[in-house]
């Protein structure tokens, strides 16, 4: 697909926009005046979200719809669940299970960062196919390329903080304001990263996280930006914002370390058999030998993973609650709240906080906007879901639903 | 057994039935006339003039979407009185509608009771529409009983806009009036009503009543601690014709679970502190078997299905799980049936916490029962995790008391007496390792909004759940498990009863000490009796405490107190303006 490259300046540098060409030639203009954003504050909890530290986040989520059981769904990782968010359909229909996985063809563990890493459809490609425009602007750079040239127009983020592979929100939302000022899609999809990468790096004790803290009221403020952007220019009435996270976050010391390689090699049956796709909170295993082994081996990398102090569980992948696909390997490890893994060594993962283990599944979750279509200061005992945002929108244009329905339902 | 019940508008037999406890259907209505299986005896007490068939009220309980318990007793003759094991073997009917006056009747059947059963009528009617109100009645040989009212539960999947249940534990009747029943009756806006344990007291006359000097207000029957079978028949029989228990039953479906002294006080697995086992002097026999009566006695005269089923005889498991929808769902402890004896306390100079307390191998829940309150503890249940929990699960240290008031709060809260552990052995502190497994799996699975009901410890609390009591400031990111809201007690002593003092003068300076002492605990009051109403909405879930004044007078004024909320996904306690439906 032949994309144009844009570039717009805004206070303290320029901003680059692709669009894809053809849209670019008919003007990218929106079809009629919905309009859609779907903010995504990465890692967020939803008990962090208060009246004092979050004021804006916290009045968009007392004026819409909350859905306060609202949860992210396996593996609780970054790219699998934007991947929801936008496919409405679960990692076994769309091939996106994890933000690592152990590639079997390669035979090495990447991240999941192509576009055609995603297999299913998503409700971006629906819009774009029912004359809608879409954009992303999205902070990290797997999430840029995982999603790859489906929107109509994208930011590429930048500048990136080196380490982390994400740009900062005040970048990102400068973006926004400018993708929404500029070309006005119907729907933006919006990830700001810095409360996740905050998370994760913050070193200044469990108990204290200074430095997210910092980030939440930062990301807040430029919650406050987007808002009053659209209350300005007259959009606010005729948008449903749908703010939610991909997953909560949750902070290890270096003593609560799992590293399950070594169980796995000290195994006579298992020794040099095993792959370990590691996510912070979640450990993909993988049966590399005989294919006729392979019933016997899960059983048996289960029964060493589950020895192993900070395990949670380790279930077979197959298990249907789970609905992860075959990328996701053999088993699935979580680990205990308080713990994290690092694979395939101790020093692989030194970050304290992670993600992806059922600790971190609760996500705050709520519909703001003007639109009628919007509830006003509702709460609902629903089960909400990451995987519910496509249908929500395509419910919300009225672009129907893909073959094999979605796998999560529309909260308006 | 329960046999299923077909639609009215079924032919059906003349006749369908009837071994006793069998509940069948039969085509008439109550107006028509009386059931031909009325025996003989019925017959004759009519002729001599018996009417008083329906002595101890009606009662509904544990609704479902489209089922609910209901229950009655006949005294079918003057001989039939509760655990006499007399009278005749008589079939009642009953009738279910949509309206109070009976014109449109969902359903309707025939209960066949008898002495075998203490004349207890107590079936589950099915087929009915979820989050309905319906009204219900018995008659026996053409005496109909007084109507009663009860709400089935909402669809498994409905999202109602919010739960109202009373909420009360604790109700000794030589203690007082049961005015805290009677403000809950003149409410109309509770969906059910949750009993949270010590529904009726073992004790005989002038062992456990009004104040310091155990004053009775009013005695118990029979006159002496409860043992055998008719003893517990006749003492629930006793509390069942209490004039403001009949109508708070009557009004609303009740959820109940037991505490200890619906058996004996501090019960455990194969004991009780009120027990003494043996069969010589002074000896109670064999507790198991004291139990067993006790559990029977319940089964048959409380609306709760005992393993299931609101059959007699099939087992005696209380714990169980009632949903409302995706808002909530409500899980029943028994906190008693499976336990281990509690720890002593260990006298030393210092107060010493006894290391048993925390020892793995001890239970308060058992071991099912703490698999399957993990299970009700699960991201997938509705989103209040309610539980009905009969003993206080936060943790609280009640070290660092004034000299004075050790005595009297351990008295009222069983915690360990001077010199002892400072906490109170008999509550969820008594078996820290159950506790740490139920909060190490709320964690662990970043449960949501579980929110512990509590009784017995006479006395109302608002408290978080730490993780840590030790480091709790309650400004953390995840620092607690949840909510506990605990309610009064009905009538049993509290604080200034047993000092003597008057409300709210010596127990305030123990209040304030323990909330210091237990940064968690928001809200203390050990004074009070009376009743609390908790609603549950997406957004969060409040308790309200109403108090009564002075349990010896029938008429007492019954006051708003003070309510506290927990908001959704927070696990933390704020206080609020003013109750609901206010």
């Amino acid at each position: 697909m032949s994309t144009t490259r844009r570039t717009f300046l805004v206070a303290g540098g320029g901003l680059v926009f692709s669009t894809i060409a053809g849209a670019a030639a008919a003007g990218s203009g929106a079809r009629g005046r919905k309009r859609a954003y779907v903010i995504v504050v990465d890692g967020c909890r939803p008990d962090e979200i208060t009246a004092e530290l979050t004021p804006q986040l916290h009045a968009l989520r007392d004026g819409g719809l909350h859905f306060p059981r609202a949860s992210s769904m396996p593996v609780m990782e970054t790219i699998p669940n934007h991947v929801m968010m936008m496919s409405g359909v679960r990692p076994d229909r769309s091939g996106v299970p994890a933000n690592t996985v152990y590639d079997r063809s390669l035979g090495a563990t990447r991240t999941l960062e192509k576009a055609s890493d995603i297999r299913s459809g998503t409700v971006i490609e629906r819009l774009n196919r029912h004359g809608f425009t879409t954009g992303t602007v999205l902070s990290k750079t797997y999430l840029y390329g995982v999603f790859g040239a489906r929107a109509t127009h994208r930011w590429e983020p930048g500048p990136i903080v080196p380490v982390s592979g994400h740009a900062p929100d005040q970048f990102t939302m400068d973006a926004v304001l400018a993708m929404v000022d500029e070309l006005d899609p119907n729907l933006v999809f919006v990830n700001l990263g810095d409360i996740d990468r905050f998370g994760h790096a913050d070193f200044s004790g469990t108990s204290v996280r200074a430095q997210r803290r910092l980030a939440l009221a930062d990301t807040d403020n430029q919650v406050q930006r987007f808002v009053d952007m659209l209350r300005s220019t007259g959009r606010w009435k005729h948008s449903v914002v749908v703010v939610l996270a991909d997953h909560s976050m949750d902070w290890s010391t270096p003593d609560a370390i799992i590293t399950l390689q070594g169980p796995m090699d000290a195994d006579p049956m298992l020794a040099g058999r095993v792959q370990i796709a590691c996510n912070g909170g979640a450990d993909l295993l993988y049966w590399t030998g005989p294919a006729a082994d392979r019933a016997a081996a899960i059983e048996r990398i289960r029964a060493v993973a589950n020895g192993v102090e900070g395990v949670l569980a380790a279930h077979a992948r197959t298990e249907p609650w789970l609905r992860l696909g075959p990328e996701a390997g053999d088993v699935v490890a979580f680990c205990k709240q308080g713990w994290r893994f690092s694979d395939p060594d101790p020093s692989a993962n030194p970050i304290p906080g992670n993600h992806g283990h059922p600790a971190t599944r609760q996500i705050p979750f709520f519909l703001a906007g003007g639109h009628p279509d919007v509830p006003r200061r509702k709460a609902s005992a629903a089960h909400a879901r990451t995987v519910d945002v496509a249908p929500t929108i395509a419910k919300f244009f009225g672009v129907g639903r893909p073959r094999g329905g979605w796998d999560g339902r529309a909260r308006l | 057994m329960t046999t299923p019940q077909p639609p009215i508008r079924r032919p059906l037999p003349r006749r369908t039935l009837l071994a006793t406890g069998a509940v069948g259907a039969v085509g008439a209505g109550l107006a028509a006339a009386p059931a031909a299986t009325a025996t003989s005896a019925t017959s004759a007490a009519r002729s001599r003039g018996f009417r008083d068939f329906f002595q101890h009220g009606v009662a509904s309980g544990d609704p479902l979407p489209q089922a609910v318990v209901l229950w009655t007793r006949v005294t079918p003759t003057a001989a039939s009185s509760p655990g006499s094991g007399r009278g005749p073997k008589v079939d009642v009917q009953w009738e279910v509608a949509t309206d109070r006056r009976f014109r449109h009747v969902v359903r309707r059947g025939v209960f066949a009771t008898g002495p075998s059963r203490d004349h207890t009528v107590k079936l589950d009617v099915t087929g009915l529409e979820p989050a309905r109100w319906y009204f219900y009645r018995f008659r026996l040989d053409g005496v109909t009983s007084r109507v009663g009212r009860t709400r089935t539960a909402p669809a498994h999947d409905a999202l109602p806009d919010h739960l109202r249940f009373g909420v009360v534990s604790c109700a000794n009747y030589q203690a007082g009036w049961f005015s805290a029943y009677r403000g809950l009756a003149a409410r109309d806006d509770l969906h059910a009503v949750v009993h949270l344990g010590d529904y009726v007291y073992e004790y005989g006359p002038g062992q456990y009543g009004y104040g310091q000097d155990d004053v009775d207000i009013r005695t118990h029957e029979p006159a002496h601690e409860m043992l055998s079978l008719a003893d517990y028949r006749q003492r629930h029989a006793q509390y069942k014709r209490d004039r403001d228990l009949q109508d708070l039953h009557a009004k609303y479906a009740w959820i109940v679970t037991w505490d200890d002294h619906e058996v004996a006080n501090d019960q455990w697995k194969s004991g009780a502190e009120n027990h003494t086992p043996g069969h010589g002097a002074g000896g109670e026999g064999s507790y198991r078997k004291r139990r067993a009566r006790a559990h029977r006695a319940y089964d048959e005269w409380m609306p709760a299905r005992l393993d299931g089923t609101a059959a007699l005889g099939d087992g005696d498991r209380l714990f169980r799980r009632l949903r409302f929808g995706q808002l909530a769902e409500l899980s029943m402890l028994d906190l008693r049936t499976y336990r281990d004896r509690q720890a002593d306390t260990v006298p030393t100079p210092v107060p010493n916490p006894d290391p048993a307390t925390g020892d793995p191998d001890r239970t308060i829940t058992g071991t099912q029962q703490l698999h399957w309150l993990k299970d009700s503890l699960d991201r997938h249940r509705p989103q209040w995790k309610i539980v009905g929990n009969p003993v206080m699960i936060a943790p609280v240290d009640f070290g660092a008391l004034p000299d004075d008031a050790i005595d009297a709060v351990h008295e009222v809260t069983g915690s360990a007496p001077r010199d002892g552990a400072p906490y109170n052995v008999d509550q969820w502190d008594g078996y820290t390792d159950d506790r740490r497994q139920v909060f190490n799996h709320i964690r662990n699975h970043q449960v949501k909004d579980a929110l512990f009901i509590t009784g017995d410890i006479h006395s109302g609390w608002a408290a978080e759940l730490p993780y840590d009591a030790s480091t709790y400031t309650g400004t953390g990111v995840g620092d607690s498990a949840g909510v506990e809201f605990v309610c009064s007690s009905v009538t049993s002593n509290n604080l200034k009863d047993i000092t003597g003092t008057p409300p709210r003068t010596s127990s305030l300076a123990v209040e304030e000490t323990i909330k210091a002492n237990n940064r968690h605990v928001k809200y203390l009051d050990f004074d009070s009796h009376g009743f609390s109403v908790l609603d549950i909405t997406a957004k969060r879930a409040q308790m309200d405490w109403y108090v009564i004044g002075d349990r010896a007078d029938r008429d007492t004024d019954i006051t708003w107190s003070v309510s506290y909320a927990t908001r959704a996904g927070t696990g933390r306690v704020e206080a609020v303006d003013g109750p609901v439906g206010a």
